[in-house]
């Protein structure tokens, strides 16, 4: 129970306490830093990538490309540590989910299919083709073995996708009408063959229910080996749901509905052995039936907890998220031609809108350990968001401190004592007899009782050869072939040559450009700060940065010419 | 009884000299076990580092390349490749399998490459060099991915703690610092009032401390995170050049260190006392490393010396 120990928070407090989520053995890191991202660090580039995912610890990025090849960074060096790529799989990839451990990948893709990769030998296990394209596809998170997956089709019910048979099985996607043939539902919704909606679902954390989010506004809790709902959870809105995601310690679920709203409940479930305690539940409330009953049902299962919108703009929201620990959710502007993340705290507040170049926003995640949020822009480029790195001067003096302002000092009385009261102390209390552990570990966030399976945490760092001193020869084969692709395209052509000042702002689309040549950049230059535009909306709290939210407010926001400059950078380097 | 009760430490068992090995023409500067302990790798002022195969310690090969002597040396966490710092201000990554090419060189220091250790994960690479800058190297294209100006004197000692998140770095500047490996950030300067040089720094296996070693002859275990000593050793001679020291945790938990009084010093990690002084090297011994899971110690002496000791616990 680790997870949930260290990771949930409280509901209903307003003030909480921050937990330090730096790496283990780092105590010294100031715990305080965990707040959130301000300014984009680096930006990688390979391809043109769509959806990506963390692994559990968060040191390898997966990302899905339009070519149907999948990307695996290794996000300590933010270089490409594998590429899974085959000869059947080129169409556009929709999605890409790691299994628990990391040793596999389940991408789904728009030729309709799923693949399951093993990462480490990059080689294919499975492949299966439905009949629907995936719109995304999660591996059963309990079971490190298991070959399950919850597949979402374009235009049809979400299924449970048996990996190794082929075999689905559809979901139901409305509470049934006739329960059991007991009792009819109390009133009839228009259950007639309304044009299908794609209906968003996602596993709970040890994958025993499913949480599906209807067309007509309701989370059901289906248990999916019975294929039964077992509650049912009518949101305020009735919209249709888009996204429904858990957070990573299980305990809140947020949905993002077409009313412009993004929910989240509380999960009122034990994490583990949600599905028995349903089924109690199911056999106490007995004063209702049907869909009453199933209302009854999921008053108990979930409880709404906070509401995000933005009254004023009233955006659509796109690929929301929580943050690793919790602490804060995400949200990116479904608004076409714009990169803008929304932060919101466990509070309710917005704290905090950062905005990027002008490019739809595709996909986010959110680091699963450290205060780094990862955007996809419709360019294909991944961004790397990260907090405003500010050098801690007081460090490199262990006698010095720093100040916020001007402060009067005053001596202590012993200060200019020849033999300091204080020094005395600070000799005797070391006790050099004290047993010291140098061996003990302990145990980290991550741990869980499942140890059957060792954690794939890295892959293999090869040094590439160096050939006749020319060390970026290393990429030599795959950036020949991206440049062979690259040179087809008559966009890439006109824009590497003059299309540029006029491509940029109309539609990001046709930036595409040097997307396909692979490539990163660091932090340092210009490039960054200009590509920064994150705006702070005022904050409904005193924040602790205070002091870089200035900083950051003197800053225009890109502009059209910034664009250009990027842009053009990248062509000519 | 000080100790808190814990039970009676069974009695110590020497450690005895088993092999000579002979095979460098300059002085040796550093050994090191492989990670899969199957491997012995040397490096040496004849600018050469030798692999050994390490149930037999017969020389495997000798890895040509570097054009000044080499001063230290570390080995991947696969055990795969071999990084090599050396005053040609270059690191060197080896391969430790048949062809043993040298695979990058890694330029980018102004002056002697004096230290070097790869992170867990071994897909970084630290050096520290004279010109008081730490770099942070990426193995798989050999670039300088971040430099940090670190010193105000050579950096004589960088290492990486358990899950790699951490860099300690001592100095002839009396200093230890710790810094954040992903950001570059200092996140505390640890400084001994007296301030002698500091000439080797590692992190305990469980990251949780620092080893110092510093030119007055002293080692410390300290608590970084609260700036405390724990334990200090003391009794060897160390007043000139950069010993390594290091853990072992195979039978029971020692320190263990070279000494310029020509021998191995053995100290009871929680206790502090010697338990033994291995006698044999002709000069100083610069460095000494144990093998991860077998109760063998390597050692190696400068340059009147030129041989790696082997010693075996029974």
């Amino acid at each position: 129970m680790s997870d949930e120990d260290v990771l949930g928070w409280v509901a209903g407090s307003n003030g909480w306490g921050k937990f330090n989520n730096g790496p283990m053995n780092a105590p010294i890191i100031d715990p305080l830093q965990g707040d959130f991202p301000e300014v984009i660090e680096e930006y990688l580039q390979h391809g043109l990538m769509k959806c990506i995912a963390f692994n559990r610890r968060g040191t390898l990025l997966a990302a899905g490309c339009t070519d149907g090849s999948c990307v695996i960074w290794d996000f300590e060096t933010r270089g490409i540590a594998k590429e899974l790529r085959d000869k059947d799989c080129v169409a556009a990839i929709t999605s890409v989910c790691w299994s628990k451990y990391g040793h596999r990948i389940l991408v789904s893709a728009a030729d309709k299919s799923l693949t399951l990769w093993d990462v480490v030998s990059g080689e294919k296990i499975t492949r299966i083709t439905l009949q629907q394209t995936p719109l995304l596809a999660r591996l059963h998170p309990g079971s490190s073995s298991s070959s399950l997956c919850l597949a979402c089709p374009l235009s049809s019910a979400p299924m449970i996708v048996d990996l190794s048979t082929g075999n689905t099985t559809v979901l139901p996607v409305t509470v049934p009408e006739v329960d059991n043939g007991v009792v009819p539902p109390s009133r009839n919704k228009s259950s007639d063959g309304l044009p299908f909606t794609p209906t968003a679902a996602c596993f709970n954390k040890s994958g025993d229910l499913v949480y599906v989010g209807n067309s007509k506004g309701e989370i059901l809790i289906i248990d999916h080996k019975s294929i039964q709902v077992h509650a049912m959870v009518p949101t305020s809105g009735s919209a249709v749901i888009k996204n429904i995601v858990f957070s990573r310690n299980g305990q809140y679920l947020l949905t993002n509905s077409n009313d412009r709203t993004i929910r989240i409940y509380e999960n009122l479930l034990p994490l583990k052995d949600g599905f028995t305690a349903l089924e109690d539940m199911n056999k106490t409330v007995d004063e209702v039936a049907g869909v009453e009953k199933m209302k009854a049902v999921g008053s108990k299962c979930l409880a709404l907890f906070r509401e995000f919108q933005d009254t004023i703009t009233k955006v659509h929201w796109k690929a929301p998220c929580f943050s690793g620990d919790g602490e804060w959710v995400i949200g990116g502007s479904a608004s076409k031609g714009e990169h803008k993340i929304y932060i919101w705290d466990r509070a309710g507040h917005l704290v905090k809108i950062l905005e990027g170049p002008k490019e739809a926003l595709i996909d986010l995640a959110w680091h699963p350990v450290h205060p780094i949020i990862i955007s996809v822009s419709l360019t294909g480029l991944v961004y790397i968001w990260a907090k405003d790195h500010t050098e801690n001067w007081s460090a490199f003096a262990p006698d010095f401190k720093e100040l916020e302002e001007n402060e009067e000092y005053v001596e202590r009385e012993d200060e200019f004592d020849l033999i300091p009261e204080t020094e005395k102390v600070k000799e005797s209390d070391i006790n050099e007899d004290d047993e010291v552990d140098i061996v003990t570990v302990e145990k980290d966030n991550f741990s869980d009782s499942d140890l059957s399976q060792e954690e794939l945490c890295f892959l293999p760092a090869t040094p590439c050869p160096d050939v006749s001193e020319q060390q970026d020869k290393c990429m030599g084969s795959s950036s020949k072939l991206m440049d062979s692709n690259n040179s087809g395209s008559p966009l890439s052509e006109e824009a590497g040559q003059n299309g540029q000042a006029t491509n940029h702002a109309s539609s990001p689309l046709e930036e595409d450009t040097g997307g396909t040549r692979m490539k990163r950049k660091r932090k340092p230059s210009e490039k960054g700060l200009e590509l920064q535009a994150g705006r702070v909306r005022k904050p409904l709290k005193p924040l602790k940065s205070s002091g870089r939210l200035s900083k950051l407010r003197s800053k225009p926001v890109t502009d059209l010419d910034n664009g250009n400059g990027i842009y053009g950078d990248d062509i000519s380097d | 009884m000080s100790s808190g009760g814990s039970q009676q430490p069974p009695p110590y068992k020497p450690y005895r000299h088993i092999r000579t090995l002979r095979a460098h023409e300059r002085a040796v500067s550093c050994v090191k076990f492989s990670n899969d302990g199957k491997l012995l790798a040397s490096a040496s002022l004849d600018k050469t580092l030798i692999l050994w195969s390490s149930p037999d310690f017969s020389l495997i090969h000798r890895l040509i390349g570097h054009s000044e002597g080499v001063s230290d040396l570390a080995w991947s966490s696969d055990s795969h490749y071999i990084c090599s710092a050396s005053d040609d201000r270059t690191l060197r990554i080896w391969d430790s399998r048949a062809p043993f090419d040298c695979l990058k060189i890694l330029k980018g220091h102004s002056d002697f490459v004096f230290c070097v250790n790869f992170n867990p994960q071994s897909n970084l690479i630290v050096s520290g060099s004279f010109d008081e800058t730490i770099r942070i190297w990426e193995v798989k294209t050999g670039k300088c991915v971040r430099v940090f100006r670190a010193h105000s004197m050579p950096v004589t000692s960088v290492h990486f703690n358990r899950d790699g998140s951490l860099i300690v770095s001592g100095s002839h500047d009396g200093s230890c610092k710790i810094w954040e490996a992903s950001s570059g950030t200092c996140l505390k300067t640890l400084i001994d009032d007296k301030s002698p040089a500091v000439s080797f720094v590692k992190f305990s296996p469980n990251g949780k401390f620092i080893l110092v070693a510093t030119l007055d002859s002293t080692l410390k275990l300290w608590n970084y995170a609260t700036g405390k000593f724990l334990k200090i050793y003391s009794g060897h001679t160390n007043r000139v050049y950069c010993i390594t020291s290091t853990f072992s945790v195979t039978n029971g938990k020692y320190i263990v260190s070279g000494s310029e009084d020509k021998c191995v010093y053995l100290w009871d990690l929680q206790q502090k006392t010697m338990v033994q002084k291995l006698e044999g090297h002709t000069d100083t011994v610069i460095s000494v490393t144990c093998h991860p899971t077998e109760n063998k110690i390597a050692s190696a002496g400068l340059d009147v010396d030129r041989t790696i000791r082997i010693w075996l616990q029974d």
